[in-house]
């Protein structure tokens, strides 16, 4: 990554500077991930600054290469009021520390840091505070991509505040009787750090240790899953790597991870032939062309259920989010429609007509399947409550029995949706029915985007948190990112 | 909804020789031109609970064959699974003594918006 190359060639620069910082950077080693939080020696670094204040003296650092010592502490937490307001801007822009440097210094030229900014405002001892409100900037936009939490609650964001106007009247107080002793809070203070730091340098560890063992689990699991399906779909116990999903359920997530993919692309494809304006026939060639691409996941569906309608059913092939949302294996037709309609808007009177017929139509269809799934519930509870002990194995194929049925509303829901999106694109024009192809695709990309930032939230953690519950949230936050899942 | 398991018996008495002979095929087109909407189900099938609901729930009364309630239902499954071509044998629907077809049909006419003018057609259905 960027930020680490350029902290890399600060460290050559660093021989000359007699302080202890160069030392104390841990190089960065290649399963670094910016999600763990600062992977610097926070401790040192801050007992480095402090020094530097001390000193007071104007660094030949600063004239040289200013940009590198702030690219050396990208971790250094918020603390000036004044510096939100600016970094929220440069937050926005981008997540890479080396552009938001390059946002810092308002000027819009590449990533290279601008030498003078900076410098031509430092003259006396208010400028270890600028470098200080530079690193917060840099602080911003890796703390919106951390996915864990911080270290120390100095580097949590929400605590930015507060802890701003203390931490920088310690600090210009440290300055101004820089004469010297470095007080008993300092000290404290400089201690908590160390501890903070080297409890996010565990916590890391753990997690890269995490990452790596799962991500071995996984190729091994994709082994097997080629192997099972070479061999007919032969299944032996829920494969090799000890994972408790069917191989049918595999395999369908497979294809559908595929599907999502080549989704992706038809939808570019769309939107692309609509900013170009082609010809309704062009047109209607790729749109017939997505039309295909639906029922294709359809059929996988229906292919799927018959190995494994419990996957289906209760949406594990889908993200946290559609499944709070699930009907029946996917989503439900007349929710769809509904949110459609306010997003096609220039329509005819007929077509409106159109739609809102489609509406009740699905609406009914989807109660008289439901009624029907309900009467299989209840009848279903009546054979597991009912029987003796002595008949409990005729009640239980009885029980299989009527749980095959599963299959068949599965089934038809899935055809409830595809009979939807086909009237769909018989009721609208060509033009229409692109942009709601469109407007379909990216909700739920959206709504799988979600369920990606969900897990991934920054939580509150205090400095005493137990490691494997922080690795958990990462593992989360690694499987739900590689599971883009649920559509239909 | 109405339910003729029984009325057969109607038949009975003055088509004794005739119902025996005759072919369930045939019994199924003549129960189907009987009524606006017929519904040939098993009372224990779920999905035919759905179709069912289905119909009721646009205002429809259909009329319902229950053929594990009829003495000869066996023979008329096994003639609508060859009509339908295999799978099952119920819900199978007819309207206006034409076919509609199992489920699958029946709710793709209703989202492609041919069911209701069907219905009006067949006079089970009034705006």
């Amino acid at each position: 990554m960027a930020s680490h190359r350029i902290e890399e060639s600060a460290l050559s620069d660093f021989g000359h500077i007699p302080y202890a910082v160069p030392h104390m950077i841990h190089p960065p080693t290649t399963t670094f991930t910016n999600q763990e939080g600062s992977a610097f020696d926070f401790g040192e670094l801050e007992e480095a600054i402090v020094l530097q204040a001390v000193n007071e003296t104007k660094q030949p650092l600063y004239t040289g290469r200013p940009a590198a010592t702030l690219e050396m502490f990208p971790s250094w937490p918020m603390r000036f009021h004044h510096t939100i307001r600016g970094s929220s801007k440069s937050g926005e822009e981008s997540t890479d520390s080396g552009s938001a440097v390059h946002t810092l210094s308002s000027r819009g030229e590449g990533s290279r840091l601008e030498p003078e900014s900076p410098v031509g405002r430092k003259t006396d001892s208010s400028s270890d505070h600028r470098v200080i409100d530079q690193m917060h900037h840099f602080q911003l936009p890796q703390q919106i991509d951390m996915a864990s939490g911080s270290d120390s609650p100095r580097t949590g964001m929400s605590q930015a505040q507060p802890v701003a106007k203390t931490t920088s009247e310690k600090r210009r107080g440290a300055g101004s009787n820089s004469e010297r002793m470095l007080d008993a809070k300092t000290l404290r203070r400089l201690a908590q750090n160390r501890e903070a730091a080297k409890k996010s340098r565990i916590r890391k560890k753990a997690y890269v240790q995490q990452l790596e063992s799962s991500r071995i689990r996984l190729s091994q699991l994709e082994q097997d899953l080629q192997r099972a399906r070479s061999q007919g779909f032969f299944v032996g116990g829920g494969g090799g790597a000890g994972g408790n999903i069917s191989s049918g359920a595999a395999i369908f997530d497979m294809e559908y991870a595929r599907w999502l993919d080549d989704d992706h692309r038809h939808m570019s494809e769309i939107r692309t032939a609509l900013h170009a304006h082609l010809l309704d026939g062009d047109l209607r060639v790729i749109l017939d062309g997505y039309i295909a691409h639906y029922d294709e996941i359809f059929r996988l569906k229906g292919e799927a259920a018959k190995s494994d309608v419990f996957h289906l059913i209760t949406g594990m092939w889908t993200t946290p989010a559609e499944r709070c949302f699930l009907w029946m294996g996917g989503f439900r037709p007349s929710e769809l429609i509904k949110m459609l309609t306010a997003q096609l808007d220039p329509l005819t009177e007929q077509q409106l007509m159109g739609i809102y017929s489609l509406q009740r139509s699905t609406e009914q269809a989807e109660e008289a399947l439901s009624q029907g799934l309900e009467q299989l519930q209840q009848s279903l509870t009546d054979t597991l409550a009912s029987g003796s002990v002595n008949d409990s194995m005729h009640q239980m194929a009885v029980a299989l029995g009527k749980l095959t049925n599963l299959e068949g509303f599965v089934r038809q829901a899935d055809n409830l949706r595809q009979q939807t999106l086909h009237q769909l694109h018989r009721v609208l024009t060509v033009r229409q029915a692109a942009r709601c192809f469109l407007v379909i695709g990216e909700y739920y990309g959206r709504l799988r985007a979600l369920s990606s930032l969900w897990a991934s939230r920054p939580r509150e953690t205090l400095i005493g948190d137990d490691i494997s519950c922080q690795t958990t949230t990462d593992l989360q936050m690694v499987q739900s990112s590689q599971n883009h899942f649920s559509n239909f | 909804m109405h339910y003729q398991a029984e009325s057969y018996g109607n038949y009975y008495a003055s088509t004794v020789r005739q119902s025996a002979a005759v072919d369930p095929l045939e019994r199924v087109v003549r129960l189907a031109s009987g009524s606006a909407v017929v519904i040939f189900s098993l009372s224990t099938c779920c999905m035919c609970h759905a179709v069912k609901r289905l119909f009721c729930g646009m205002g429809v009364n259909p009329t319902v064959y229950e053929l594990d309630l009829d003495p000869r239902g066996k023979e008329i499954e096994r003639a609508l699974m060859r009509l339908l071509g295999g799978g099952s044998s119920v819900p199978v629907v007819f309207i206006g003594g034409k076919l509609v077809g199992a489920m699958d049909r029946v709710m793709a006419s209703h989202i492609n918006g041919t069911l209701v003018p069907l219905l009006k057609e067949a006079g089970a259905l009034w705006l």
